[in-house]
């Protein structure tokens, strides 16, 4: 026991208090990390103008404009045409998608390393870096300078967005493809385009729809808040109950919402168990699948 | 046993016909697909036409001399960080209790259970600049409020991503605790938190990357940061200035990321 322990005093330690001493640098680096944070913490709060005062009445502040904001005034919203904004909103979210899904799957084949060369595949990665570094709010910021403002200039900012992270998972679902397939086009004879089309396209494409779908989710939110600053959409409407203090009104207008938001969520997300298992919505049939599509992975099943 | 066929003499299996479900699908998607082109707008001419802007002759020159004037971006810029960072240490913080509240193996009951799904999934839904919106009406314009909406926002995110990594956590160490007679914290401490760990710092970085991105465009509804001044220079029109800034998000926002992925990858 002595022999494990780096010193007779330790060893004293341990038999005063009945505990094994904790090893040392574990705790100097988890103090580290804790002495980050609260620095960082207190460096951030500095910032943001946050005086005990307002630090005390914010949270009642808070609450007083949700208690404003019940009973909600859904007659008024609905009669200001706010069920046609929100279909709005998802119309956007879907057309937007839709650009983006077009755009990205070409492009994700081309950034893929088993399909495409380095030359290639190198900057059209790097193009996916600089699109999604880019918030789509600020794609919209810039795309209303030169078109002209509305919906459709929030469709081609979320599209345009939305293209940087559905061309990155895309490409990787691509890459992890299994070999097997193509090379059996390659041994029928088939040409690049046909290695593409028959032998990866089937592999990737479950996945890479429900890429989408789940794609379309997030820009559904994305359009919501694209209509406050005037992309068309529920966000307008919520800008335009805001600026007069129309609390009730706000309180229908996130309500209706949260629904839309919940409802697309829900159907979208069974949809995408469904692609991914092949229809039947059974997880073991989706082992089956990818069992059968993996070819190394028959040999490894008993 | 069949005959042998010559090879490309044999006739070839009938291809498999399509289920008419797949046909009803594929038509339904093409239609609400138009459909929605219709209502948004769509045009096939913009992508002719935005090339053909004269417009664009704003974007640039980008006047590097005021982007890289210490007033004008780089002060909100660090603004934006000071948010983030608040809001992922607030929200991160509270969000470690409460996953472990939210989360099937660890909750302490099942109506705390179900309580805070149902409030957490409605948190969710409502949009990150909506939040920003509402408390910039309610608590003033300003960063602090900025801050608060991504607490909320980043809270809300963080309790989804980790309760389910506290779903998915072994099981075996935490009976052990209960069999040796520990209570339910206690019980969790040792049991559950050490194993989910790594995960819960893996996806605080990646929260913190999401406040990153969202504390830029903060400022477009008021709420503090580098959007502030976006949005007062898209007033004015001043394209070139607006480039300029996102010129230099991008590369923090990229470093950011790069050291985040760096660091996740060692942890998980």
């Amino acid at each position: 026991m002595t022999a494990t322990l780096p010193s007779d005093q330790a060893d004293d330690a341990a038999s005063e208090t009945g505990r094994i001493p904790r090893p040392l640098r574990p705790r100097l680096a988890r103090l580290a990390v804790f002495l980050v944070i609260v620095v960082g913490f207190i460096w951030g709060v500095s910032g943001l103008d946050a005086s005990f005062e307002r630090l005390r009445s914010a949270p009642g502040d808070a609450w007083a404009i949700l208690r404003l904001m019940w009973p909600p005034d859904f007659a008024t919203v609905i009669e200001r045409g706010a069920i046609g904004k929100v279909l709005e909103s998802v119309y956007i979210a879907w057309i937007g998608t839709v650009i983006a899904a077009t755009l990205s799957l070409p492009l994700a084949f081309l950034a893929s390393n088993n399909i495409s060369p380095a030359f290639i595949r190198l900057p059209i990665r790097q193009l996916f870096n600089v699109i999604r570094a880019v918030p789509e709010l600020i794609v919209a910021v810039v795309l209303l300078g030169v078109v002209p403002l509305g919906a459709w200039a929030g469709a081609l900012a979320i599209g345009l967005h939305s293209i940087g992270t559905l061309g990155k998972l895309s490409s990787e679902e691509i890459e992890s493809a299994a070999h097997g397939p193509v090379e059996a086009v390659e041994a029928c004879g088939g040409t690049f385009i046909s290695r593409v089309r028959w032998g990866v396209l089937p592999q990737v494409l479950p996945q890479i729809a429900s890429y989408w779908l789940f794609r379309f989710e997030i820009n559904v939110r994305a359009s919501a808040v694209l209509g406050m600053i005037g992309a068309g959409g529920i966000g307008s409407e919520l800008i335009a109950q805001l600026r007069f203090r129309n609390f009730p009104e706000v309180g229908a207008v996130l309500i209706i919402t949260v629904a839309v938001v919940v409802f697309i969520d829900t159907v979208s997300s069974s949809v995408r168990k469904r692609i991914i298992a092949g229809g039947s919505g059974d997880p073991s049939r989706m082992m089956a699948l990818i069992r059968d599509l993996g070819g190394s992975g028959l040999a490894r099943q008993p | 046993m069949t005959e042998a066929v010559a090879p490309g003499t044999g006739e070839r299996p009938a291809k498999p016909r399509p289920k008419p479900l797949t046909f009803l699908v594929a038509i339904a998607l093409v239609v609400w697909t138009v459909f929605t082109a219709r209502e948004v707008g769509f045009r096939w001419s913009t992508f002719v036409d935005v090339w053909t802007n004269p417009l664009w002759e704003k974007f640039w020159p980008i006047p590097w001399e005021w982007v890289l004037d210490r007033g004008n971006v780089i002060d909100p810029l660090i603004e934006t960080f000071q948010i983030a960072i608040v809001a992922t240490v607030i929200g991160c913080g509270l969000a470690l209790p409460a996953a472990f509240a939210m989360s099937r193996l660890t909750a302490p009951n099942s109506p705390t259970y179900w309580v805070s799904r149902i409030v957490m999934s409605i948190v969710r839904a409502v949009p990150d600049l909506f939040w920003a919106k509402l408390l910039v009406t309610a608590i003033g314009i300003g960063a602090f409020a900025g801050a608060w909406a991504l607490s909320i926002f980043s809270f809300a995110v963080m309790v989804k991503l980790f309760s389910e990594t506290i779903d998915g956590a072994d099981p075996g160490p935490l009976e052990a605790a209960r069999a040796a007679g520990s209570r339910h914290v206690p019980a969790v401490r040792t049991g559950v938190l050490p194993t989910v760990l790594p995960s819960y710092v893996a996806y605080a970085l990646y929260v913190f990357e999401l406040n990153i991105r969202a504390s830029i465009v903060l400022g477009l509804v008021g709420a503090g940061g580098i959007g502030r001044i976006v949005e007062a220079q898209r007033t004015f029109f001043n394209f070139d200035r607006i480039l300029g800034i996102l010129v230099i998000v991008f590369v923090v926002v990229f470093v950011i990321e790069q050291i985040s992925v760096a660091l996740r990858r060692r942890l998980v």
